[in-house]
């Protein structure tokens, strides 16, 4: 359910951008959504099955997805400091901190996804070998395949919270704001990452919120753009 | 809060007897479900009442006067200050009067209306000791940032106008005309009494007034643009 719901906003979003990109307006934000929506395919069984079918069924699809995942948060990180004038944060995110905290996670996640069994196809790994090995390391996985996305989110938090509070136009602090329900989805997905399988459902909510709070975010920004061009 | 419902039917069956609720709207030009939806919640809005006293030829001061919380409101014991009275002419026109006194030529011309754009806040200042922003707050319990933020967007409830009022310790109606709620003469200021004050300043406080406001002025027009220019880096960048 969510997983459609999430590709359905992501596709609405795209093909909406789309005659902008095409008349080559503002590419990378083409880019992101392109990439988020490539992400909500890759979370639906069918088609994550059948790639990583291709790939030799030891899901290294889901390995890539979390790199793709990184390339598309930094590219988000890149276009928000911009578009809110936070040149601080910017320059955390394209200076050493942000190299290093990108390369750490890319390691983290490396690493965990190398040491766990990850034979036989499954989307976010659920069905995996049920060694104990997994059991510890499973968590982590998550965990560091959030990480990078969540200090992204975490830079982006203040100069959100002010856009939000700021005397703007309506529709642009509404962006703000649902950008930043994503962004603090995303950083919560950390711990939640490490919860009990009881908890599962809410584990879910919480990465669906995060993609979704991103996503419509830059659609509500993409509306009060176009409002704000015709008003001229 | 607004007036009572309760109270307010009864002052208008006593003003308008034998009118329909339908034709009071239309002769005060108030949309029906408005004021039908007011009367529902149990609050009618003051500019409610001032449409209709208007339409009927009464003066909504005398109305609003009428009710709990705007009693005392016809004391006219206590006139406008001066420093109120100068505070609701417009900058422009100040700017004008600078120029008039200082060129040595025209008479300045009728001083337009109240409110003007940022009448509410100037009024305020004009009454404020210092502290009468706490008082209110104190009284009415509104948080100082809300009340602000009312200042800045040139408004203010009508009840906190008069609370205001109340705390400075000036005449009711004051803050009832820097919000346009009512006019000057429906307030009882005597024509001409903001032209008198304007008259009454010297030279040097009325360049200093206009200097004050241009100073506000500026301030707000760089803020302005400040945020516009905010607004076109989003749209420009996510667009």
């Amino acid at each position: 359910m969510l997983e459609w719901g999430t590709l359905l906003v992501c596709g609405v979003a795209l093909l909406v951008r789309a005659p902008d990109a095409l008349r080559g307006h503002n590419r990378s934000v083409f880019g992101i959504l392109l990439l988020a929506t490539l992400c909500s395919v890759l979370s639906i069984p069918g088609p994550y099955l059948a790639i990583d079918q291709a790939l030799g069924s030891r899901n290294l699809t889901n390995l890539i997805l979390r790199y793709i995942v990184f390339g598309m948060v930094f590219l988000v990180g890149l276009r928000l400091t911009t578009a809110l004038g936070d040149g601080g944060a910017r320059r955390l995110l394209t200076g050493r901190p942000g190299w290093w905290g990108l390369a750490a996670a890319c390691a983290a996640v490396g690493l965990t996804f190398w040491l766990m069994d990850t034979h036989g196809s499954s989307v976010g790994l659920k069905e995996t070998a049920d060694t104990a090995r997994n059991a510890v390391l499973g968590p982590f996985y998550a965990a560091a395949g959030r990480s990078y996305p969540a200090f992204v989110s975490a830079l982006l938090l203040p100069a959100l919270l002010a856009t939000v509070r700021a005397a703007l136009p309506r529709l642009v602090r509404a962006g703000a704001a649902v950008t930043l329900a994503g962004g603090v989805a995303a950083i919560l997905s950390v711990p939640a990452s490490f919860a009990p399988d009881s908890w599962e459902p809410a584990q879910l909510l919480v990465n669906f919120a995060a993609v979704l709070g991103y996503v419509t975010g830059l659609f509500v920004f993409w509306i009060s753009a176009k409002r704000g061009q015709l008003r001229r | 809060m607004p007036l009572p419902a309760k109270a307010f039917q009864h002052w208008l069956h006593s003003v308008a007897p034998a009118t329909s609720t339908a034709d009071i709207c239309r002769i005060a030009g108030i949309k029906r479900t408005t004021l039908a939806q007011q009367l529902v919640r149990g609050k009618v809005a003051e500019a409610t009442l001032v449409s209709i006293s208007r339409a009927l030829g009464l003066n909504p001061v005398d109305g609003l006067a009428g009710f709990e919380s705007y009693a005392g409101l016809r004391d006219t014991s206590r006139p406008p200050t001066q420093a109120e009275l100068v505070s609701q002419i417009a900058t422009t026109d100040l700017l004008r009067a600078v120029i008039a006194r200082t060129g040595g030529g025209e008479a300045t011309a009728t001083l337009s209306p109240a409110p003007h754009a940022t009448s509410v806040r100037n009024w305020v200042d004009a009454i404020d000791d210092g502290d009468v922003r706490h008082r209110v707050s104190a009284a009415t319990g509104i948080a100082r940032q809300n009340f602000s933020a009312q200042l800045t967007a040139n408004r203010l409830a009508p009840e906190l106008a008069v609370a205001t009022s109340r705390a400075a310790g000036v005449g009711l109606a004051g803050g009832l005309v820097a919000t346009g709620l009512i006019t000057e003469a429906e307030a009882g200021w005597a024509p001409g009494a903001r032209q008198a004050a304007l008259e009454a300043l010297s030279d040097g406080e009325l360049a200093t007034l206009a200097g004050d406001r241009l100073q506000a002025l500026g301030k707000t027009l760089r803020r302005q643009e400040q945020e516009q220019a905010q607004t076109e880096k989003i749209w420009e960048n996510l667009g």
